[in-house]
């Protein structure tokens, strides 16, 4: 029997006396790819963020690959095998894209810079950014920016890939190419959790998508399901705003 | 006016600006150090660190550098019984007077990043310290530059308050050879053309940083 890769129990996280995530217990299993969606400010990013414990979460806890992230000592560990992509790239502006990719797998892996520099070129070369590896990320498109940034976050070879609305911040034209890498990704069997608003993607690529509200999960369903018959009233709306703005 | 008496007592007068010099580096470099770990204390999330790290900015920037001085000179002789040469008396006064300064610096620099750089960093699997030197401090660095240099000035200039516990600096000494030639005028015009140039050198070298950020990367 395969176990989950990551199991969330009883979850929640306040700031304040605003409550983010509300007692959420669900489970993500290895090589799916899983959409997360719902109205802004309905915890789906502060979900994202617990899974790698960016966000210090109240009660509750994180399994990823059977470890526990409320207990972990050694979380620096855990997150080298979770790849965050985030909405902004987060790319480090002093540092080359070569440096950006080779920073952790030689300062977490402790492998020496040529064989990461060779390592980085193929991943460039995969997001199709490899012209691009002497450049500074203000040198670069946005596009160029977040194929880097995922090229980076593969850099460790993860089990996990955690996208942050990755497309969000980007000019129309320039997210399809994102969406290609991320395509080829999830079409390569990677473990995905994907936060975006782009139901297309949603529709063609995720196997599953959730659908959050109020810091609650409402909504589980395979892709296909989810948009042909949204059990809940709630996502129904939902996806008619969506479709409707599309 | 008799500038001959300038070139006459030039060796004597270079080396009071040597020490100045000494003073400054000795102070910048220690002074900056120590400001990282200060600074680095004043964003923490922990209170036990955040909360010392803030008195001791606060209360050192509350006194002028003279009292410090003076603190150094007549109270830690007293207290512990043991004095120091006049050099490292002013020295410590002035690392701790002016590690706060810095510190204050080096936060606003920190802060300028901004904590989604962090979060990127600890993503990668990095820890906290990797993430601050690595990723952090090399950008705060770069916007601070220009507050940095300034700040070096003044503390160049403030070199000169090491002349009331007698050290011989610059300005001690100019005034040194201006009691004893009587040549007032000549002598602290040279010293004040000595300020101006190395202070208007740094003060520019501070607007050009400010203006080519970039070229600091």
């Amino acid at each position: 029997m395969t176990l989950p890769l990551v199991q969330i129990n009883n979850l929640s996280l306040r700031y304040g006396n605003f409550v983010a995530l509300d007692d959420i217990s669900i489970d993500f299993m290895p090589g799916t790819c899983v959409v997360i969606c719902g109205p802004s400010g309905s915890g789906k990013s502060s979900l994202l963020r617990c899974v790698n414990r960016l966000e210090d979460f109240g009660t509750g806890d994180v399994i990823f690959d059977g470890q526990s992230l409320k207990s972990a000592h050694n979380i620096s560990k855990i997150r080298s095998n979770i790849g965050m992509v985030f909405q902004h790239f987060e790319l480090y502006p002093h540092l080359s894209v070569m440096n950006n990719i080779t920073l952790a797998p030689r300062y977490v892996n402790g492998i020496n810079r040529d064989e990461a520099e060779a390592k980085a070129h193929k991943l460039l070369e995969r997001v199709g950014i490899l012209d691009q590896a002497n450049k500074y990320p203000d040198e670069l498109s946005g596009g160029q920016q977040q194929r880097a940034a995922i090229a980076r976050a593969l850099a460790l070879e993860p089990k996990l890939m955690l996208f942050d609305e990755p497309t969000s911040a980007l000019d129309p034209e320039m997210i399809s190419e994102v969406l290609q890498v991320m395509r080829d990704l999830a079409r390569n069997g990677m473990t995905m959790l994907v936060v975006t608003h782009e139901m297309g993607f949603a529709r063609d690529v995720a196997d599953e998508v959730v659908f959050m509200d109020k810091g609650k999960v409402i909504e589980r369903n395979a892709s296909g399901k989810f948009f042909d018959n949204p059990q809940s009233d709630r996502a129904k709306e939902f996806i008619d705003r969506v479709l409707q703005k599309i | 006016m008799d500038f001959s008496v300038i070139n006459d007592n030039i060796e004597f007068l270079m080396l009071g600006l040597m020490r100045s010099f000494q003073l400054a580096i000795f102070t910048i470099v220690l002074s900056l150090t120590i400001a990282c770990f200060i600074a680095i204390g004043r964003v923490s999330s922990k209170r036990s660190i955040r909360y010392p790290s803030a008195i001791f900015v606060n209360l050192l920037r509350s006194n002028p550098l003279i009292l410090i001085v003076f603190w150094f000179f007549f109270l830690v002789p007293l207290i512990t019984g043991k004095t120091l040469p006049e050099f490292h008396t002013v020295l410590i006064a002035f690392v701790v007077f002016f590690a706060a300064y810095f510190a204050e610096i080096v936060r606003s620099g920190i802060q300028s990043v901004g904590s989604s750089q962090v979060k990127a960093a600890l993503s990668t699997g990095l820890t906290y310290s990797q993430s601050m030197r690595l990723i952090v401090l090399p950008q705060a660095l770069r916007n601070m530059l220009p507050a940095l240099v300034t700040e070096c000035v003044i503390v160049f200039q403030g070199t000169t308050i090491a002349y009331v516990i007698g050290m011989r600096e610059f300005l001690h000494s100019t005034s040194l050879v201006a009691e004893r030639t009587v040549r007032p005028v000549e002598l602290y015009l040279f010293a004040a053309l000595v300020y101006l140039v190395i202070c208007f050198t740094g003060t520019r070298l501070a607007l050009f940083l400010e203006k080519n950020k970039e070229l600091a990367r």
